[in-house]
């Protein structure tokens, strides 16, 4: 059996069905087996594109993504998708392929030091220069993605090794094949630390929870929101974490951080004690990181032991699975005056839709799809403004209906993790919300659409602008625009009507009802361009290096 | 001038392709400063890596960081 023969058998033993990729010369012999291997491949047209595919099909489903690329540009292309996935802890396996063993560090003709470029932006990662090592090195690297903190994994594979014919199964060791149940690392829970919790829990006066993208990674979004009715203890959540908490739960504040909800960042900042659930402490979360929360004693759960006092000082740090650690903390806790406080907070500062003009107001639009969308619809975005708002104004029942670029911010990513997304969960909608800046950069990924006849819904949300950044120009760079006028945009309906797939611009509210009547009645792809004011900025906003207290609702200008 | 306080970390690792490479740049980002290292391959399976380094973050921080590399067996 060839080496390609052997991986693509693994593939599909590991219940890999679907992959995404681009051939090349140096990963042909893979393709070949690919060919009639009984795995279907999604050719995108870009490797970027083919990595961020993966990552949407993995995020979506919870199993492991699987991209393919050739050497040289091939591999440099999935570098920024690795980086993405490792950020936000997503379960992918990239395998490219490479120079014959002996061309290898000879600058041959598409070669490249993957292995070297891969260790930044992986969990871990292999070359193989020994055929018989494959067997095992793909068991790993199958426990590894999806174990403890899952992430990336990339097996660079040269041309000689792919075609090297051995009996491969002399060469699996069987203590390396797992189940991903298998995989389900055990941390022992010390109950002198659960005890500790439990204590400062029921002393707490003013405690929140911090819910973050680890509480889904755990699998532990019963039992949270078990611990939220429990506990009725107020919460408030990162980007990643938008789905995972009861939104019907009447002390749930929304999403914290540089964008997040005035009341949410408020009482954090009040809080004396945070329960942090599978959170990093992120920048855009804490804001001044000395001030946040700074009257809070710390709980951290995290599986991941690097996260904990990372940033913050914590005052109890348990490891573990939160899926495991979260049921025994559960208590009652006697906090009526902090619940009188947050409805207060809820109450001071609400969220307000109604503006002026005839002009769309994004919140106001995105608000009525996240209404009007079937329960289990997997909203993708981009990178910018219009990610903010979709993360304030739309609603999720679980993280994997929400995929946006949390850590690593990549703009051209939504399009791509549509179409993963889109071919992981066929049965429900996809839509992706975009921006004009973001869309033009995996902008190829409409022939995908096109080629698997994906029916996928794109919301294009068009200022002419590269928003985020001229927001920032004109609030911290005395306005000055460079480089974030995109009034030259193409003709973004010509533009989807050459891959075939229909749309329809909108400018005006009165356009509104009847557009996404149209989106949402379309049985195939559709565009909804919707142009909005060069003008409009994300709100509220905590300016950089200020405490979350210190955030505006508006500029002064405004 | 201050002088920053050195620390010395005995790692032992799987000895494979990128596993030394993968501390080192670990060791690098999360903020440490080389002075002194030495390694020893064990029969091209095991490394020991002897690191004297200093670091303005705290120490437990970059412990972390470097335990939960794949290769990495023990960090003393």
């Amino acid at each position: 059996m060839l080496g390609t023969q052997w991986i693509v058998k693994t593939l599909k033993e590991k219940g890999i069905t679907t992959v995404f990729g681009y051939p090349g010369g140096q990963i042909m012999p893979l393709y070949d087996a690919l060919y009639d291997g009984g795995i279907e491949h999604v050719l995108c047209r870009h490797e970027q594109g083919a990595a961020m595919a993966a990552i949407g099909y993995a995020r979506a489903t919870g199993k492991i993504g699987v991209c393919i690329a050739t050497s040289g540009p091939g591999a440099t292309n999935i570098i920024t998708g690795l980086a993405d996935a490792l950020i936000d802890s997503v379960p992918v396996i990239a395998l490219t392929g490479q120079v014959p063993t002996t061309l290898i560090g000879t600058d041959a003709f598409q070669e490249v030091d993957v292995l070297g470029l891969s260790l930044a932006c992986t969990k871990h990662s292999y070359l193989i220069n020994d055929a018989t090592q494959l067997p095992n090195t793909l068991q790993e690297a199958f426990n590894l993605a999806n174990s403890g903190r899952p992430g990336p994994i990339l097996i660079d594979i040269p041309k000689d090794i792919q075609l090297a014919d051995h009996d491969y199964q002399a060469y699996l060791t069987p203590s390396t094949i797992k189940t991903p149940s298998d995989n389900t690392q055990q941390y022992p829970i010390l109950l002198d630390e659960i005890k500790q919790a439990q204590q400062m829990i029921s002393q707490a006066q003013k405690p929140i929870l911090y819910i973050g993208g680890g509480v889904g990674l755990s699998g532990a979004i019963n039992e949270l929101r078990e611990f939220m009715t429990l506990t009725q203890i107020p919460s408030v959540s990162t980007l990643k974490g938008l789905g995972v908490a009861d939104l019907n739960n009447p002390y749930y504040l929304g999403l914290i951080g540089m964008h997040g909800a005035k009341a949410a960042n408020l009482a954090v900042q009040e809080c004396d004690l945070l329960i942090a659930l599978g959170v990093r402490f992120d920048d855009r979360v804490t804001g001044k990181l000395n001030e946040f929360a700074k009257h809070a004693k710390v709980i951290h759960v995290d599986i991941d032991q690097s996260e904990i006092n990372k940033l913050r000082q914590t005052h109890l740090g348990l490891q573990g699975d939160i899926k495991h650690v979260l049921p025994l903390l559960n208590q009652t806790v006697s906090i009526a005056d902090w619940h009188n406080k947050i409805k207060q907070l809820k109450a001071q500062h609400p969220t307000r839709y109604d503006h002026p003009g005839e002009a769309i107001y994004a919140p106001a639009l995105l608000k009525r799809i996240s209404e009007r969308k079937p329960t289990n619809t997997v909203i993708t975005t981009d990178v910018g403004q219009h990610q903010m708002w979709t993360a304030q104004h739309m609603s999720f029942t679980h993280p994997q209906n929400f995929i946006t670029s949390s850590g690593l911010g990549t703009m051209g990513f939504g399009l791509p993790a549509a179409v993963g997304a889109q071919m992981s969960r066929p049965n429900d909608m996809v839509i992706c919300v975009s921006g004009d800046g973001s869309f033009m950069m995996n902008v190829q990924e409409l022939t995908t659409i096109k080629r698997k006849k994906l029916p996928i819904k794109i919301v294009l949300i068009d200022n002419q602008r590269l928003g985020m950044v001229r927001q920032w120009q004109e609030l911290f760079f005395n306005e000055r625009y460079s480089e974030t006028n995109l009034s030259d945009n193409p003709d973004f309906l010509m533009l989807a009507k050459a891959f075939d797939i229909p749309g329809q611009s909108i400018s005006k509210k009165a356009e509104i009802e009847p557009a996404l009547d149209n989106l949402f009645n379309s049985s195939g792809a559709y565009l909804l361009h919707v142009c909005i004011d060069e003008l409009e900025n994300v709100w509220p906003l905590v300016p950089p290096g200020a405490a979350n207290e210190n955030m505006l609702d508006k500029s002064n200008k405004e | 001038m201050n002088q920053k306080a050195t620390h010395q970390f005995t790692i032992t690792a799987n000895d494979r392709l990128g596993s030394l490479e993968r501390i080192l740049r670990v060791v690098r980002h999360r903020g440490g400063h080389i002075e002194q290292m030495q390694m020893q391959s064990i029969d091209n399976q095991l490394f020991t890596l002897t690191l004297t380094l200093t670091t303005e973050r705290t120490l437990s921080s970059l412990q972390n960081q470097i335990t939960k590399l794949e290769d990495v067996i023990t960090l003393e």
